[in-house]
């Protein structure tokens, strides 16, 4: 197993590096502009009262005034859109974690090597979570070295909060997509569709706070149980629960799905659907071999 | 089933959907031979060999690789056997020797090192070139020499000289007799005959999902059918040649010329034959290809 993991994070260290320390530079900027931006609280507190309710709504209601308290700016300026962002990443990485080794053929000559589907399937599943962790830690660190300049007065423990909050949303939309390239024909649409419910989640948790008849189905939106930076205030532990048990719930699935399928010579699959599949359109034995 | 098999399959079943990829693969592959596998494109020479190493659960029948199942015991038939994938992809991010030494980890390391340099260089593999950089060909030795490194028990080649120059093609032919010699079994599918006759010990032909023959390339060409040409010194009534069983007229000329299809032995031909004024015999072999051609084509009630 440590050699697949190892063999992930080697492929995937440019992505950790370029995620993780662009996150953590991009949070340091942000941070050496609170002292100025809470300097200007009542010109913005004014300036925001004269905005379209529903504007305001979207950005969080009257909870966008929070924004001046230390874990309101973290949040709105960073965690708001980062699951957005860091999703990407998630979503990217977890529908190509096997599917994308199958279609490109490697899985092919891997699996004909004496390690098992699980040790496999285990080997870069701790890999995806550990890269994972990785850009998460990163990110914190930009976060820890320059809080000492600002007049956040945050300990590192209350800015890592946030940031677990952030790694539990980020594992839950990454073992979906790993799922969904399982039972998909191709990584694109496993790619695609966990990439529409993320975005989908986003949209339905910020939307509720204008139209307040979606709320019912906003529970059932992971965003409704990411903090994001509030977490500084109080990590809601229950929450991040929610979310890490969906995530373990969706890779046991996706583990007992790989156990048992059969894996592609080469190229995306296709799907047979009893009934309705003539047999001209019926999967090929080989697509993409020789024989 | 016998320990001598290396390789053993009954009514080996795959369908895909409602296509019958294999529909009762029946072999028997001695250990320490040269099997051959042929067939024509979609006969089912991939699957068969990818149910072997567990890639795909058959849907049915019985499949034995050196003596264990693969689907109960993958692991222990994949550390005892080198593969060759007909569609060979590595990660194009290694060198030629980082993707050794991660093949070779893969397997636990301990591998010789000075080996896999003996059989890079044979084939002319540059260690130091990144795989992105290869051409198909020299993919190809990577996959080679990959399958050959840890000197496994048994090799499963699909296609193992495609893509190769001529030269290479030799080369690598004589890598495969002289795992041979040192006690591998070899089961490799192709489509160049004369590399299958040059170094198989036996062949098997699959057609449509099923082995439609399993035998030695010699005991094929012997049994197979001959066209013969027969011309007399004057004009005879050729009737009496219909009746001889396993003969069948084709075309004759002029009473004097007759061309002949003649399954099995030839002994009752020339009996009758020796009766009459013949002044010329001639016999044709069919060629490998056509043989296998014959093998090959489908009729449609068997689709």
């Amino acid at each position: 197993m440590l050699t697949i993991l190892r063999y992930f994070l080697m492929r995937n260290r440019g992505q950790i590096l370029g995620w993780g320390l662009g996150l953590a530079i991009y949070g340091a900027f942000l941070l050496g502009f609170y002292d100025t931006f809470a300097g200007q609280k009542e010109e913005l507190i004014s300036l925001f009262k004269n905005y379209p309710p529903e504007l305001m709504a979207f950005f969080g209601g009257e909870g966008l005034l929070d924004m001046f308290s230390p874990s309101g700016f973290i949040n709105l300026e960073f965690f708001s859109y980062m699951t957005i962002i860091i999703g990407i990443f998630s979503v990217l990485t977890g529908s190509g974690l096997l599917a994308g080794d199958e279609e490109n053929g490697n899985l092919d000559l891997l699996l004909a090597y004496p390690i098992s589907r699980s040790v496999f399937f285990w080997g870069r599943m701790f890999g995806f979570i550990l890269a994972t962790v990785a850009i998460v830690l990163l990110a914190w660190l930009g976060f820890v070295i320059l809080e000492p300049g600002t007049t956040l007065n945050l300990t590192p423990i209350e800015l890592l909060h946030p940031f677990i909050s952030l790694f539990g949303l980020l594992m839950l939309f990454g073992a979906l997509a790993v799922l969904l390239s399982l039972l998909l024909p191709s990584r694109r649409q496993s790619a695609m569709l966990s990439g529409l419910l993320l975005i989908g989640s986003y949209f339905l948790t910020s939307l509720q706070n204008i139209n307040k008849d979606l709320e019912p189905f906003a529970r059932f939106s992971p965003n409704n149980y990411y903090q994001g930076g509030l977490a500084i205030d109080g990590m809601n532990w229950e929450w991040f629960a929610g979310l890490a048990g969906f995530a373990v719930l969706f890779i046991l699935l996706a583990w007992w799905k790989f156990e048992r399928r059969d894996i592609r010579v080469a190229g995306e699959g296709s799907w047979y659907i009893p009934g309705l599949s003539r047999s001209k359109r019926a999967p090929q034995p080989d697509a993409g071999s020789t024989d | 089933m016998n320990e001598n098999l290396a390789i053993y399959t009954q009514g080996l079943k795959k369908s895909y959907g409602k296509v019958r990829a294999l529909r009762g693969v029946d072999l028997s592959v001695q250990k320490g031979e040269i099997f051959g596998f042929l067939g024509p494109n979609g006969a089912g020479k991939t699957t068969t060999i990818r149910c072997m190493l567990d890639l795909i659960r058959p849907n049915g029948g019985t499949i034995r690789v050196l003596g264990l199942d693969p689907q109960a015991e993958p692991v222990a038939v994949r550390a005892r056997v080198g593969y060759l994938p007909g569609e060979l992809h590595i990660d194009p991010n290694f060198t030629v020797e980082g993707s050794f030494r991660f093949f070779n980890q893969l397997r636990g390391g301990k591998a010789d090192w000075d080996f896999v340099q003996q059989i890079a260089g044979r084939i002319d593999l540059d260690m130091k070139m990144p795989i992105k950089n290869l051409s198909k060909g020299n993919k190809q030795k990577v996959g080679i020499v990959q399958a050959l490194m840890r000197h496994p028990e048994l090799l499963l080649l699909d296609e193992p000289t495609f893509g190769l120059d001529p030269l290479m093609q030799q080369e690598v032919l004589r890598m495969v007799v002289e795992a041979r010699a040192q006690g591998a079994t070899v089961f490799f599918s192709s489509h160049i005959l004369s590399e299958v006759q040059a170094i198989s010990d036996r062949v098997g032909i699959i057609r449509l999902g099923r082995v439609v023959e399993v035998a030695q390339i010699a005991e094929l060409i012997q049994r197979a059918v001959r066209r013969t040409h027969v011309r007399f010194k004057e004009p005879v009534d050729i009737s009496f040649l219909a009746s001889i069983k396993g003969v069948k007229i084709l075309s004759q000329d002029d009473g004097q010329s007759v061309t002949l299809q003649v399954e099995g032995e030839m002994d009752s031909l020339i009996k009758q034959l020796a009766s009459f004024p013949v002044s010329d015999l001639e016999t044709e072999r069919p060629s490998l290809e056509e043989i296998f051609m014959a093998y090959y084509e489908i009729s449609h009630s068997e689709l």
